[in-house]
């Protein structure tokens, strides 16, 4: 049976600042490269979700204001369902804004209080200055296998884990959560959340792939994916890293 | 002028001379920087000197276009007009363009400033500056991570635009967030904007930005799109709808990257405009020019000439021939002008063109390159036979190029821009055309690579 990757990207217009889109386009064409089908849903306001019927649900970062509108609805809308597919282990990727309403709340650097949908155990705290440059960071794998993550960070907001989540790689450049811990991103079962923008995922092909492999083995028999080649994914992998280094000099 | 302004104004002179003769560059903003850091007060100065005031034109896309298109008016109808023309935006440009032309005593050879602001340099060009008509293009997320969030940037450019007590203001009434920047200030608003409802589509581009009402948050309802998110739009939530227009487009028709006809209504009896420029956005730019020029009350019949005669300049869309080929080179930095790039060269329907596609990274460009995911290449690539990817970041062109549908033998990588350049010729047969599509340092760059093998001038040479 060919396997179809059905993703759910949460309120595409609203949540889509700083090229996370790349993440969806990168997810689709590693599944078409593969011969599988892919069906992308976008899901907006007001709109309910069916939890048990996607493999992967996506939701990028937002301007504030976005933020706001979407942060009622996705505790009032979204919240029952998302849990319920966490249950059902799906993969979700968070990003920025997503991630931080996927904690447990974020209190802005202006005082006010925005509550998240709590899949992480994490909670956000706006700062006065904000991270803005090139992230290089190493994944913590259960394996001890090295994988590197590149991308760009740009946010105000500290984000701190509890022991309820676990960290998803150590900073090499940057500062990554909080610019106190070292730590960037964190994982919850198969529910991932980070502050890379880049697009994350084109220049992290493994990331990609890993995501794909857990959304997809709960219905499918797979061990691993077939690999491509990642010959120009690596290649500006490599490029991220050697740009990162200006920053570094700083 | 007192020792420090005329000590302040020679060594910007000086500085500019060194720089030409060395060819370090243009020199366009390093000599402003150094007479800022002798004169502080020197823009304010120089500029209360111009006899007919000053003119700003601010937004993310157009501004150096429509500030060119304004200037040829002004030269036409027989005014001097000091002019920040390269791109050169922040403070040190401008005082750069008004120290060059200024004696030592302070006397300045033109009679007008006409100059284009960085968006965020807006609040403090309008106190150094007291301009008597700022012009606002548009405003998208361009480089985001210079300005921080598109929100925060129009509340900083409508508390700048509130400093002013007179003057005129002139708003494109297409773009839900420029049409409001006007509120609270005690400036003359006009609104400029199209209506035609042949031109256009009905729908939002993935990249559009302002999309929600500014009252009251409800997305709005767009009766037409004419460029990302610019159209004739209402909130059927709290009934806000777009402002009314002063001066209005419409009976357009778009004939590929070679022409535009246009309709100008507001400024007397309807004016026929054609322009050499092509694409949809340089509707908008030059409908600003024109609507500003009759703001200055100038001459109807020189507005009509000076936008027919207006060639692009330097670096947003111009022609260069090249060993018996054609480039076209077209600035492309942010999603949304990308979008529009792409729609216009595609719309001649050939196959295989060959992209040189240079993408940079720094501050100037933006050190965030994600934007290029929100671009939609995946329309460009059926018109695509061959990419060469060049700049800081071409690993990262040449991927998304992979990701939007191009087969990786048709992509190559040439960090270098000389050999990127020549790669591009051998790829074209003589008569042929290259498109390249760069972002500001990485054209630039190009150009410069480009004047050295003669074929084009250096910019300040023009």
């Amino acid at each position: 049976m060919t396997p179809i990757l059905r993703i759910c990207h949460l309120y595409p217009e609203m949540m889509n600042i700083y090229g996370d889109r790349g993440n969806i386009i990168t997810l689709a064409q590693r599944c078409r490269w593969r011969g599988w089908d892919v069906e992308v849903s976008g899901i907006s306001v007001g709109e309910t979700i069916e939890p048990d019927y996607y493999d992967l649900y996506f939701m990028g970062g937002g301007q504030d204001r976005e933020q706001m509108l979407v942060c009622e609805d996705l505790r009032s809308k979204k919240a029952q369902a998302i849990h319920q597919a966490v249950e059902l282990k799906a993969c979700f990727l968070t990003i920025c804004g997503g991630y931080q309403l996927f904690g447990k709340y974020f209190i802005t650097y202006t005082g006010e209080e925005l509550p998240g949908i709590e899949v992480f155990d994490a909670w956000t705290v706006g700062g006065e200055k904000r991270f803005i440059g090139n992230v290089v960071a190493q994944a913590i794998t259960t394996d001890g296998t090295t994988r590197t993550l590149v991308g760009f960070e740009n946010h105000s907001g500290r984000t701190y884990l509890g022991p309820g989540s676990a960290p998803l790689a150590r900073v090499k450049v940057g500062y990554g959560n909080n610019g106190e811990d070292g730590f960037e991103g964190c994982r919850y079962g198969n529910a991932f959340g980070t502050y890379l923008h880049g697009s994350l995922l084109p220049k992290n092909p493994w990331l990609a792939d890993e995501l794909i492999l857990l959304a997809l083995k709960r219905r499918y028999k797979l061990e691993e994916l077939p690999p491509l080649d990642d010959t120009l994914e690596l290649l500006a992998q490599r490029a991220a890293v050697r740009r990162s280094r200006m920053r570094r000099k700083r | 002028m007192k020792g420090k302004s005329a000590l302040a104004i020679f060594v910007s002179k000086a500085t500019g001379f060194l720089s030409r003769k060395l060819g370090t560059g243009a020199g366009t903003q390093l000599p402003g920087r150094i007479a800022l850091r002798i004169d502080p007060q020197l823009a304010r100065k120089l500029s209360g000197e111009l006899e007919y005031g000053t003119v700003l034109i601010t937004g993310t896309n157009g501004k150096t276009t429509t500030a060119n298109i304004l200037a040829n008016i002004l030269r036409i109808s027989g005014y001097k007009p000091i002019h920040n023309r390269s791109g050169a935006n922040l403070m040190h440009g401008v005082t750069t363009a008004l120290s060059s032309s200024a004696s030592l005593s302070g006397k300045l050879e033109g009679n007008i400033g006409i100059f284009e602001i960085d968006e965020a340099t807006l609040p403090q060009a309008v106190v150094q500056l007291t301009p008597r008509l700022v012009v606002i293009t548009n405003l998208f997320r361009d480089q985001l991570d210079r300005y921080g969030e598109l929100e925060s940037l129009a509340a900083k450019m409508n508390k700048g635009l509130r400093e002013i007590s007179q003057g005129d203001l002139l708003l494109n009434a297409d773009d839900p967030l420029v049409a409001t920047l006007g509120e609270g200030t005690s400036l003359n608003i006009s609104y400029f904007g199209i209506s035609d409802d042949r031109a256009g589509g009905g729908n939002l581009q993935h990249a559009a930005d302002s999309k929600n009402c500014r009252s009251c948050g409800e997305p709005l309802a767009f009766h037409r799109v004419y460029y990302a998110h610019m159209g004739n739009y209402h909130c059927e939530y709290c009934g806000v709808s777009r402002p009314e227009l002063t001066f209005s487009a419409n009976m357009l028709e778009i004939k590929g990257i070679q022409e535009t006809r246009l309709t100008m209504e507001g400024c007397g009896s309807p004016l026929r405009l054609t322009l050499k420029i092509p694409g949809f956005y340089n509707v908008y730019n030059a409908l600003a020019a024109a609507g500003a020029a009759c703001i200055l009350r100038l001459d109807r019949d020189t507005i009509v000439k000076g936008i027919e005669e207006y060639s692009t300049v330097f670096g947003r869309a111009e022609w260069i021939e090249a060993e018996g080929r054609k480039i076209f080179l077209v600035l492309s930095k942010n999603p949304a002008g990308f979008n529009e790039v792409i729609r216009t060269i595609s719309s001649d329907g050939k196959p295989d063109k060959v992209l040189l596609m240079a993408l940079n990274d720094r501050v100037a460009d933006g050190t965030d390159v994600s934007w290029i995911w929100d671009v939609d290449f995946e329309n460009l690539v059926p018109h695509t036979g061959g990419i060469i990817a060049t700049g800081i970041r071409a690993e990262d062109m040449a991927l998304r190029m992979k990701y939007a549908g191009a087969p990786t033998h048709s992509i190559a990588i040439e960090k270098k821009f000389d050999r990127a350049l020549k790669r591009a010729l051998q790829a074209v047969p003589p008569g042929g055309v290259i498109y390249a599509l760069t972002t500001y340092t990485a054209t630039l760059e190009l150009r410069k690579v480009m004047t050295r093998l003669g074929y084009v001038k250096g910019y300040w040479e023009e």
